[in-house]
């Protein structure tokens, strides 16, 4: 962790803050939240979100199966949330979605939509699995869910308004941005916590835990699922 | 079968981090694909990835060799029946290109793409023509350039990942304590190859590599720029370390000229550079026949058409030492295919049996990542 003073958590959290700033600071990001992104790029984004999230409950059932003891209850709880089954969230957050996409004026685009989310599941299922067991392919699951709701709850308001000023959509289509923005503080709270429970019960080390973390995340895993065409910065600029 | 038209996509795929070493910085891949139909209907994929410092092409030279050469040299012609890569050979034009070492990627391309429509055609994966010798092929991995903190990241990755081979970009000032810092990473079981792209001299391979022997490297890929074979004969002669050629290894007659200096322990053939599948195999079998080991490249940033073809040969080559390629997703922020040929953990990854080169490409996501698509017909 290079500094003996670190915990896992904040080493993780250091991680995860260096990709929020990576996402707000990419072009595609800041030409969005300015208006000067073209209508074009405002629906790729909209349905880029779309698509990302749109099987978050699957996701979330995978990680309650294999969450450990100290864990099981935030991700039950984060499952029956998305789920529109918990008080905090009335209606499922894929429905959310498809507000998001119905007030954008793309409500076409959800089937195909539904259907590149389902492709991106099946790829997640049948491609090789990088790793030797499941505690590590858990560990990246998680890793990306948490790394989300971080993201979220620092940048979702920002997204909202963008969206809500430049693409003029109305506010209640953007709900599933305010609701994040209001509930991923705790949840990324709580995530990181169960992220270090994970590392903790099935024995990984910080070093193996931190590797798994960052390959997951790799450059900016953000801008990579909602800015498809994003180009990561060079290599080059970080040497010596 | 005739060939009756022809699409050739300059890619664009941004990648999902960059990769650098001491010739270049790559954030997306450009590869060139070619897509042939015949008389019947049957399409075939071929990919080429152009590179100004190894073969002297680019995306430029591709798109008009191939439309200006290499596609009327096939159109319409009556594709020989494919018992051997002999009539492939035989049947796709030689051709040169000025102030370049050779179009091999190009031609490349269009070999790749005629064979797979011609095993499709007849329902035959590639593995008719090139039989497996094993059940799986397993992949080394390389860590980019950059930082020597980054590298450290990469080494790291790559051993959460398993994999057993791992290479290493050197070629600045700092490569004795890169390698160091990597081979700490990767510990002592897995197998370090360094690769310096060409970027030292004679002195500079000297001393770097007498300083890091006692790491265990496997072998030393192009320590010296491209150029007389007798230069690198006398730096084989100076270090411990074994010598592997790429940039200096294009042609079979460059294969030739390396062995019979005896200049090299390794060869690393690579089927874009080479300039197709026959080629690739003649240089592996001329080095084989001399006791020369052979590693299998691949290309930064190729896509699964690439891959898919590399997969056959090291499935069918007699031995290789290490094999490359087949990051897939792992680089590529999309691949071109419904199958994923990304190797899995420790590398491995399981042979393909499917018609041709045993994928199946998505046409829409070419057109999608393409900066040019050119259609080719029979007209011209």
């Amino acid at each position: 962790m290079g500094n003996g003073h670190e915990t896992l958590r904040s080493t993780i959290e250091k991680h995860f803050a260096r990709q929020v700033e990576s996402l707000t600071m990419c072009a595609e990001f800041q030409a969005l939240e300015s208006g000067r992104a073209t209508p074009d790029q405002y629906d790729a984004f909209i349905e880029n979100v779309a698509r990302a999230h749109l099987r978050s409950p699957q996701l979330l059932a995978f990680l309650y199966a294999l969450a450990p003891p100290a864990a099981a209850a935030d991700l039950r709880h984060n499952l029956l949330e998305e789920l529109g089954l918990a008080a905090e969230s009335d209606r499922p957050h894929p429905d959310l979605l498809r507000d998001l996409l119905a007030g954008a004026g793309l409500g076409g685009r959800l089937e195909a939509l539904e259907g590149q989310s389902d492709a991106d599941l099946r790829r997640i299922v049948v491609d090789p699995l990088l790793y030797g067991t499941l505690r590590e392919v858990g560990l990246g699951a998680l890793t990306e869910i948490v790394a989300f709701e971080y993201m979220l709850s620092r940048v979702s308001g920002r997204i909202a308004r963008a969206l809500g000023t430049h693409r003029g959509i109305p506010a209640p289509a953007l709900e599933w941005f305010t609701h994040h923005s209001a509930v991923d503080v705790r949840h990324a709270e709580q995530g990181l916590d169960d992220l270090e429970a994970y590392v903790r019960y099935y024995d990984l080390t910080d070093d193996e835990a931190l590797t798994i973390v960052e390959l997951t995340l790799r450059e900016n895993v953000f801008a990579r699922r909602y800015f498809r065409d994003f180009v990561a910065p060079s290599a080059a600029e970080g040497r010596r | 079968m005739k060939l009756v038209a022809a699409t050739v996509y300059a890619l664009r795929i941004p990648f999902v981090e960059s990769f650098s070493h001491s010739a270049t910085d790559r954030r997306w891949s450009d590869s060139v694909v070619v897509r042939v139909r015949d008389d019947a209907g049957t399409e075939g994929y071929g990919e080429g990835a152009p590179r100004p410092y190894v073969t002297g092409e680019t995306v430029e030279t591709m798109l008009d060799l191939l439309a200006r050469e290499l596609w009327p040299g096939v159109a319409e012609r009556e594709v020989p029946t494919l018992d051997d890569f002999g009539a492939l050979t035989a049947f796709l034009p030689e051709i040169r290109l000025a102030g370049a070492i050779a179009p091999h990627a190009s031609r490349a391309a269009l070999e790749l793409a005629v064979l797979d429509c011609a095993l499709r055609r007849a329902g035959r994966p590639l593995a008719s023509m090139l039989p497996p010798r094993r059940p799986r092929v397993i992949y080394s991995g390389v860590v980019t350039a950059g930082s020597v903190a980054r590298a450290v990241e990469h080494a790291r990755q790559m051993r959460a990942i398993g994999l057993q081979h791992i290479k290493v970009k050197v070629g600045f000032d700092d490569d004795v304590a890169r390698v160091a810092a990597v081979r700490e990473a990767i510990g002592p079981d897995a197998s370090l190859r360094l690769d310096a792209n060409g970027a030292w001299r004679f002195d500079r391979a000297v001393a770097v590599l007498a300083a890091v022997e006692r790491f265990g490297v496997a072998a030393v890929e192009q320590p010296l720029p491209r150029g007389p074979a007798e230069e690198l004969a006398r730096l084989r002669r100076a270090v411990a370390v074994p010598l592997m050629v790429d940039e200096s290894l294009v042609t079979r007659a460059d294969a030739a000229a390396l062995i019979e200096a005896g200049a090299v322990d390794f060869v690393n053939v690579r089927i874009s550079k080479c300039g197709g599948l026959a080629h690739s195999l003649a240089i592996a079998e001329l080095a084989g026949k001399a006791g020369v080991g052979v590693q299998l490249g691949s290309q930064v940033g190729e896509t699964a058409i690439l891959s898919a073809a590399g997969r056959h040969l090291a499935a069918a080559l007699p031995s290789t030492a290490f094999v490359e390629g087949s990051f897939g997703t792992l680089l590529l922020a999309e691949d071109v295919s419904v199958e994923s040929v990304r190797f899995g953990h420790r590398g491995e990854a399981p042979l393909l049996t499917g018609p041709g080169l045993g994928i199946c490409v998505v046409e829409e996501r070419l057109r999608r990542r393409a900066v040019a698509v050119r259609e080719l017909t029979t007209g011209g």
